[in-house]
């Protein structure tokens, strides 16, 4: 029996899987773009402002489902983690290009880059697509995966910034803390979003808060 | 799209047709309806009418007090059937009244059973029973038993008339208040008698009373069984174990004489026996209905405010 | 891609009657409660636990047997004929169904509010209110007077009427003569108060003023609501009950029910799958 929400909730799900595409392809050119030189920035830009559009209609959407069906249950628990969700994915989309605009202003830094930067890029390569994975299929076994790579980009950053600061490459040393500064936050969002994939499935609340407040508190 | 609206235009259409044909055929069923209504009722106000134009002449003090004077002469008047009447009927109903109350709760608020399927059709039954029966039944079980006629016999009689409609009556009205008022009475944690007495009867007082009313009319004018019990007489009330007169029988008995006075005081005596239960009605209605706390003009009153 | 494409696993869904924080303690218990009509069952062994000063919803379709349940609570069913009840209902530890007690003195303890409001009509307001008191014998005008007033106050209607108690119940508003009922059951005093779907017939304001009403009763009884209205339940109640075709399917505190229902019927029932 079609519901009067369920046209709305096929909308939110269409659009969310639009932004999880996106977030995917503009990620991965943020970081070839750096890793590679290539400028892919004017791209990446016009990624990023899609997804703050679309986050913009889930926004909207989301309101006005509350507003007209007064949701409940399942219905209710994926509305709520869809605008937290939608959040991500447009902080992921900001930071995509906040990377392209690192290769712009650095210039070609493509022999900065080292093992550990390659890493780390890759995790979080992967990390972004198990995430957009794990909500279109409520799968929260890949909660672990992703908690894993954010683990590791967290480690790599921590390491690596004391590093740079003696490094005598300012312009690579500069080139590479922004970037795993990117990439930390957006490991920090892939987390969040995790969490909130958590809460549709079982309806636990926040259980990896405590955590990320934890190393926020740390840096100084 | 365009099959809808040719659709509602083919439809549309087959309506216009009727229309004519149906306006046509309204209007001519309301003049039926009005007519029989106008048929039915002009036989009853022409009685009205007769008894008025030719009754009212007879009408004086006299003529409702004094006993009548020898037969064909023209004077007394009616006094003691006057009073034989309100006498009989009062009796009756104070034997009929609440015996057929009483049957009426019991047939509405305690009646799903057996019993009272039984009580239900023997009622029915009864209503329909030719009043000549009944008046031979009371002149076989008390004049004869007695031997004499008597008021007590007249108003058994009349009692037996009047208590089956007053327990239908009084059955119908109070099934007609919802079950929800018992239901609120219940989960006050109320017995089911006060229930019954103090919530129930109390919102179907207007229906009972109508009930009362229709029964009290019906005996006023009932002849036959007055004949085989009280029997007439040209004596106001001495004792209740003694003939007494009614008007009813005055009429019967005046009509039946080849005087011209005497048909002109019967239809007096016709007059005076409308006019009675025309008041008894109209007098008891209009206590009850605009009384504060009856159920129909608590209606009445809240149409008026929701008009306001 | 689409999202939601596996379902919630069902965790456990049996009902869930303490939390080891809450000491509270149960006003009502009903115990294995079985109605039936004429060999069909109603109710199916339903057993429902009500914590004290809490108000509880009752929830499901149309048929489901919550009002028959309800009904339970205060005996109601020993006015319908073909009805039979079995199981206990306790109250305070005094079972209502047991043979050595007075029913009409226990039923009492329990004040019950109907779907479309139902004052006596031919009675004033004030003599509404006192009905179940001065027709078991209460006289003392002093006192009629101080319960009629607490009982008004307490269903929201004494500024409302209180300049002329003698009008009469049916020349008020619906949802005056909803409050007017509330105002009779309480005058009883009861403990417990039972309500079938109470606002239903009445318009979304004054709905809401009985919700009001209902949430301030809460600090001083037990509420039991029959209710069709969802938002109502999640409003007003803090624990509930889902029952379906007899059967009690779910029963918890109301915010989880609705946020993240164990049972997969309660789900579907609650984003109105069916219904």
């Amino acid at each position: 029996m079609t519901r009067l929400i369920d046209p709305s909730l096929h909308k939110l799900s269409f659009i969310m899987s639009e932004m999880g595409d996106m977030v995917i392809e503009s990620i991965s050119l943020a970081i070839d773009s750096y890793l590679t030189g290539t400028n892919t920035k004017d791209k990446v830009l016009k990624l990023s402002d899609s997804i703050r559009a679309k986050y913009f209609e889930v926004e909207d959407l989301t309101f006005d489902m509350l507003l007209k069906y007064q949701p409940v249950a399942d219905d209710f628990r994926l509305i709520r983690s869809s605008t937290e969700i939608s959040y991500a994915f447009s902080r992921f989309g900001r930071y995509a290009y906040d990377i392209t605009l690192v290769r712009d202003l650095f210039g070609d830094v493509s022999e900065c880059t080292n093992a550990s930067l390659v890493e780390s890029t890759k995790k979080v390569k992967h990390m972004i697509k198990a995430a957009v994975l794990s909500f279109a299929e409520l799968d929260v076994r890949k909660a672990v995966e992703i908690h894993e790579d954010e683990k590791y980009i967290d480690r790599i950053y921590r390491e690596r910034l004391p590093e740079l600061i003696e490094s005598t490459n300012t312009r690579c040393a500069l080139a590479e803390a922004l970037l795993l500064r990117y990439l930390e936050r957006i490991g920090d969002h892939a987390v969040f979003m995790s969490d909130a994939i958590n809460y549709i499935v079982t309806g636990k609340h926040r259980p990896s808060e405590e955590r990320i407040a934890s190393h926020t508190k740390t840096e100084n | 799209m365009n099959s809808i609206q040719d659709r509602r235009q083919e439809y549309r259409s087959l309506f216009k047709q009727n229309v004519a044909k149906r306006l046509l055929v309204d209007k001519s069923v309301r003049i039926i309806v009005f007519s029989c209504v106008i048929i039915a009722i002009i036989p009853l106000g022409s009685i009205l009418v007769e008894v008025f134009k030719n009754g009212l002449t007879a009408i004086s003090i006299e003529f409702l007090t004094e006993t009548p004077g020898s037969v064909g002469s023209g004077e007394g008047g009616i006094g003691p059937a006057i009073q034989g009447t309100l006498i009989i009927v009062g009796l009756s109903s104070m034997i009929g009244v609440p015996i057929g109350v009483m049957s009426g709760i019991f047939l509405s608020e305690y009646g799903d059973n057996a019993l009272a399927r039984f009580v239900r059709f023997f009622n029915d039954v009864f209503m329909e029973f030719p009043s000549i029966l009944l008046g031979i039944f009371a002149f076989l079980i008390i004049v004869l038993v007695l031997g004499h006629f008597s008021v007590w016999a007249g108003a058994f009689a009349l009692s037996l008339i009047m208590f089956p409609i007053v327990a239908r009556t009084t059955e119908e009205s109070l099934k007609m208040v919802p079950m929800t008022y018992r239901e609120a009475g219940t989960a006050l944690g109320l017995k089911k008698w006060v229930i019954t007495f103090r919530i129930v009867i109390s919102a179907a007082k207007s229906g009972m009373i109508t009930g009362i009313l229709l029964s009290v009319s019906r005996i006023g004018g009932e002849t036959a069984p007055l004949i085989m019990t009280i029997l007439g007489s040209s004596q106001f009330f001495s004792s209740m174990d003694t003939p007494m007169d009614a008007l009813p029988l005055r009429i019967w008995r005046l009509s039946l004489l080849p005087y011209d006075s005497a048909q002109l005081q019967g239809w007096g005596a016709a007059l005076v026996l409308i006019m009675i239960i025309i008041g008894i009605n109209l007098g008891i209605k209009y206590y009850f209905m605009n009384k504060k706390n009856g159920f129909f003009g608590q209606l009445i009153k809240q149409r008026r405010n929701a008009t306001k | 891609m689409t999202a939601l494409t596996t379902k919630p696993t069902s965790m456990d869904a049996s009902p869930e009657f303490s939390s080891t924080l809450d000491t509270s303690k149960y006003k009502m218990i009903a115990e294995n409660v079985t109605v039936s009509y004429g060999g069909i069952d109603a109710v199916k062994n339903v057993t429902m636990k009500f914590k004290e000063k809490s108000v509880t919803a009752l929830i499901g379709p149309s048929g489901c047997g919550k009002t028959t349940f309800l009904r339970c609570l205060n005996r109601m069913h020993d006015m319908t004929k073909n009805a039979k009840v079995t199981g206990k209902v306790m109250i305070d530890d005094i079972d209502l169904y047991s043979k050595e007690i007075d029913p009409i003195y226990h039923r009492r303890k329990v004040g019950m509010v109907f779907q479309k409001p139902n004052p006596f009509p031919t009675m004033s307001v004030y003599d509404n209110v006192t009905a179940g008191l001065r027709l078991n014998g209460v006289r003392d005008k002093k006192i009629l007077d101080e319960i009629v007033e607490d009982s008004l106050k307490m269903a929201y209607l004494w500024d409302e009427v209180k300049n002329d108690l003698k009008k009469s119940a049916i020349e008020l508003s619906g949802g005056q003569q909803q409050r007017l009922c509330i105002a009779r059951a309480l005058a009883i005093q009861p403990e417990v108060l039972l309500m079938d779907e109470p606002a239903s017939a009445l318009d979304p304001i004054a709905t809401q003023k009985i919700e009001e009403t209902i949430i301030e009763l809460k600090n001083d009884y037990t509420i039991i609501i029959v209710t069709h209205n969802m938002q109502q339940a999640i409003r007003v109640s803090d624990y509930t009950g889902f029952m379906y075709l007899g059967d009690l399917i779910e029963f918890r505190e109301t915010k989880k029910l609705f946020t993240d229902p164990k049972d997969e019927l309660t789900a579907k029932y609650v984003q109105g799958h069916f219904g």
